[in-house]
């Protein structure tokens, strides 16, 4: 009855998930059919995951075998277990893997175990990726190469190597054929297209399947997360506590991303570590969101605990730059408006305007300005006020929950425009993450450092060594001045 | 009698589940009658399965002994899901099971066929499920539809395997009791067989409404009853169109390559859904292992 029950509140949230990323009109009758359509996907994929430890954990010590005897082998076998639409629900199970709308740790856990579920490949078969990408076999491509995978990746795996010049590397190794499958299966209308045949206008829902097409698609070209990590990593070079790991570019190719090892703990053994070891990664993490954002015009849309590692100190890798936004400042200036108008002028009326402006809010709806700030204040709770605030998963879940309050009177006049559907998904992966830290921070203070409206002075030991870091930078890389390097869109 | 007489279809994945879980064996004393080096084991394992044995049951009921005896006798209407899942655990076990699993299974269904006997209200024909030509339809049916549904939605198989399948399943067909010289053993006399057996076909009321219950099974939740509308069209494009024409249905949309594919992502999250239930991925993974060993030789 449990497992029912946690299976049901998981659907539930990545039904939501969904429905929010792929935003349509949400009128919450229309919608019935799409969404079951999403629940019976999310349920495929988190009963997969469920249940796919189970063989390993019961054969003890053979396990090691066992994995290795089921490693795919094949471009067969990744076919049989990856394709047809199970790579994608995969992959929508991995976005949704950091909400918590009231899911239990257990089943979060299984969530964020999803990709686990697939064996890795066997030695052979990521070989053979390395040798058609590098044009050489991995052990002549590497001084070193371990042939044992260190970690799943999205749709790949990662392996430790020595290049020739002595440098530690992590190797992603996309599965073969997998980018084909999931773009067909994306591309060829079925399922997703499925979910959003509801009610909106069918350009509406052209453009949101789009926008998540080109993010997965993006994701699945390892040119371009080499391009954004590249970008990133630049950006933050000598940060007092951000790294990103640097990209060997002569050894990245469309399935293959080379990049300098990092160690470090993981998100799960925060857990044990001293609450304000935990507050300074949480304020790490938030300085680098909210940067990244407001100065560098790019967003990581991936805030999966797997892709941090964290050093003590509130030093933090960031890794994993496969779904990343660009924003353009005319997307980002209505941003920059709602939350001015809302925390920094005090005018509730220009906030509505500026919702109305980014198209968050439909121009007219019958509703007074007092109930909309009612709904939206939630997400700005945080930045509301200049004093130390704790954000309890308790916080983060009611947050994730007004997102996808269908019932409230605003919800049928609020919509997520397409060019922030990967913004939402940080924000509320964000509030999630923080939540699990149980973080304190004078959030507002940090904010107004990096606020381009307001460029507060430092307001925390980390913001001062920030700050000395950003005197020693180009100005072009401490301004909003828009995106340094815009990747062509392929 | 109509389809509303029959029992809700809740449970079905479940207990399907279930069936084929109960019919692969942990520790098998033996490879069975076909081996995971078969053509057998591989077209058992096929994402399009669920579009086969739609599309098996809808060849199967317009013989109208066959389906009287269904209809008849089995309980069919009571709890046409358990049904179903006895089935499923019986296919299982004739093609992973050891030899005496298999043949275990084999005489219970002999045992059980001896008892069903009657007269067709529709035909006035007396009929006996022991009798080898309605045991045969059957038999031909699976085979055929097996080889269909993964033409068109999962991995097709050569014409040398095709016929390699069709001679490898003869025994399927002795085990419950028709001799091994009627069983086609190729694919071009698996089509000269149905051809042949054309004649005694039609669609009786009784399949008519059994098909009518299992295209559209009243009680699935929402979610499962969408995929299961992909695959029921499907199946019922995979139907030769005398087989369409008999039970009075329309293509429901032309097969486009396109379509295909939504079909086969369809079977992909029912698949999804069926490993989910407990057991399966595990069951999935022995037959993997196997099959692995065979391929290494």
């Amino acid at each position: 009855m449990r497992r029912i029950l946690a299976g049901a509140a998981i659907a539930g949230a990545l039904a939501a998930a969904v429905a929010a990323m792929l935003r349509w009109r949400l009128g919450p009758l229309r919608t019935r059919r799409g969404v079951a359509a999403v629940k019976l996907a999310v349920r495929g994929g988190v009963r997969y995951a469920g249940s796919a430890p189970r063989l390993f954990a019961a054969a003890g010590e053979n396990r090691e075998r066992l994995r290795n005897d089921l490693a795919l082998q094949t471009a067969e076998d990744i076919a049989d277990t990856l394709g047809a639409m199970k790579g994608v629900l995969m992959k929508l199970g991995q976005m949704a893997s950091y909400l918590d709308d009231g899911l239990s740790p257990a089943v979060r856990r299984t969530l964020s175990r999803l990709q686990d579920s697939v064996p890795p490949m066997s030695a052979e078969l990521a070989a053979g990726v390395v040798t058609e990408e590098l044009g050489l076999p991995p052990e002549r491509a590497f001084a070193r190469w371990d042939p044992a995978p260190i970690a799943a990746a999205s749709i790949g795996q990662v392996h430790r190597a020595i290049t020739h010049d002595g440098r530690a590397v992590a190797v992603k190794v996309q599965y073969p054929g997998i980018a084909e499958s999931m773009a067909a299966d994306l591309d060829n209308v079925a399922l997703l297209r499925r979910m959003l045949r509801v009610t909106a206008p069918s350009q509406d829902v052209d453009a949101l399947v789009t926008e998540l097409r080109d993010r997965v698609l993006e994701e699945l070209d390892y040119h371009r997360e080499a391009e954004n990590q590249r970008l990133f990593a630049a950006y933050y070079d000598g940060h007092p506590t951000i790294h990103v790991p640097a990209i060997l570019g002569e050894l990245s190719a469309r399935r293959v991303v080379t990049s300098e090892l990092a160690g470090g703990a993981r998100f799960a053994e925060l857990a044990s570590w001293p609450q304000e070891e935990r507050n300074l990664a949480a304020e790490t993490i938030y300085r680098f969101v909210f940067r990244s954002l407001y100065d560098a015009h790019a967003f990581n849309g991936d805030p999966h605990p797997g892709n941090y590692l964290f050093h003590g100190g509130g030093r933090v890798t960031f890794l994993d730059f496969g779904l990343v936004k660009h924003f353009t400042d005319v997307e980002l200036q209505p941003l920059i408006a709602m939350v001015r108008n809302l925390c920094v002028e005090n005018d509730p009326g220009a906030f509505r305007r500026a919702m109305e402006d980014a198209g968050f809010l439909m121009r007219g709806a019958p509703l007074s300005t007092e109930v909309v700030v009612d709904h939206m204040a939630v997400f700005y709770q945080l930045v509301r006020e200049s004093a130390p605030l704790t954000i309890t998963g308790d916080y983060a879940s009611t947050v994730v929950r007004r997102f996808f309050d269908l019932r409230s009177p605003v919800a049928a006049y609020v919509a997520i425009p397409r060019s922030y559907v990967i913004l939402q998904r940080i924000n509320l992966g964000l509030f999630a993450l923080l939540g699990e830290l149980n973080a304190t921070a004078n959030w507002r203070a940090v904010a107004e450092e990096i606020w381009p409206f307001v460029r507060g002075p430092a307001a925390t030991p980390m913001g001062e060594a920030e700050a000395a870091w950003r005197a020693t930078r180009p100005a072009a890389m401490r301004q909003a001045a828009g995106p340094p390097v815009r990747p062509a869109r392929g | 009698m109509t389809a509303d007489s029959y029992a809700a279809a809740a449970g079905l994945v479940e207990r399907s589940a279930a069936a084929y879980v109960s019919g692969v064996p942990d520790s098998p004393a033996d490879d069975g009658f076909f081996g995971p080096g078969s053509v057998t084991w591989r077209v058992s394992t096929d994402l399009a399965r669920p579009v086969a044995g739609l599309r098996a049951l809808l060849m199967q009921a317009l013989h109208p002994l066959a389906m009287a005896g269904v209809d008849q006798h089995s309980g069919w209407r009571q709890d046409p899901v358990g049904r179903l899942a006895a089935t499923s655990a019986y296919l299982a076990t004739i093609s992973f099971g050891d030899r005496a699993a298999a043949e275990r299974a084999a005489a219970r269904v002999r045992r059980i066929h001896e008892h069903v006997s009657g007269v067709d209200a529709i035909t006035g024909s007396p009929y006996q499920a022991s009798d080898p030509a309605l045991l045969l339809w059957v038999h031909v049916a699976l085979v055929e539809s097996s080889i269909e549904a993964g033409r068109l939605f999962g991995t097709p198989v050569s014409a040398e395997d095709g016929d390699r399948y069709v001679a490898e399943m003869v025994v399927a067909a002795e085990l419950v009791g028709v001799p091994r010289d009627q069983v086609p053993s190729s694919l071009a006399a698996l089509g000269g067989y149905i051809a042949s057996a054309r004649p005694e076909l039609r669609c009786t009321p009784a399949a008519s409404e059994s098909m009518a219950y299992l295209l559209d099974p009243p009680g699935l939740a929402d979610d499962l009853a969408e995929i299961w509308a992909d695959v029921r069209d499907g199946a019922v494009a995979a139907l030769p169109a005398w087989a369409r024409e008999m039970y009075g249905y329309s293509l429901p949309e032309p097969l486009t390559p396109a379509r295909q594919t939504e079909i086969r992502q369809a079977l992909g999250v029912l698949d999804a859904v069926f490993l989910g239930e407990p057991g399966v991925l595990e069951a999935r993974q022995r037959i993997t292992l196997r099959m692995r060993a065979a391929r290494r030789g």
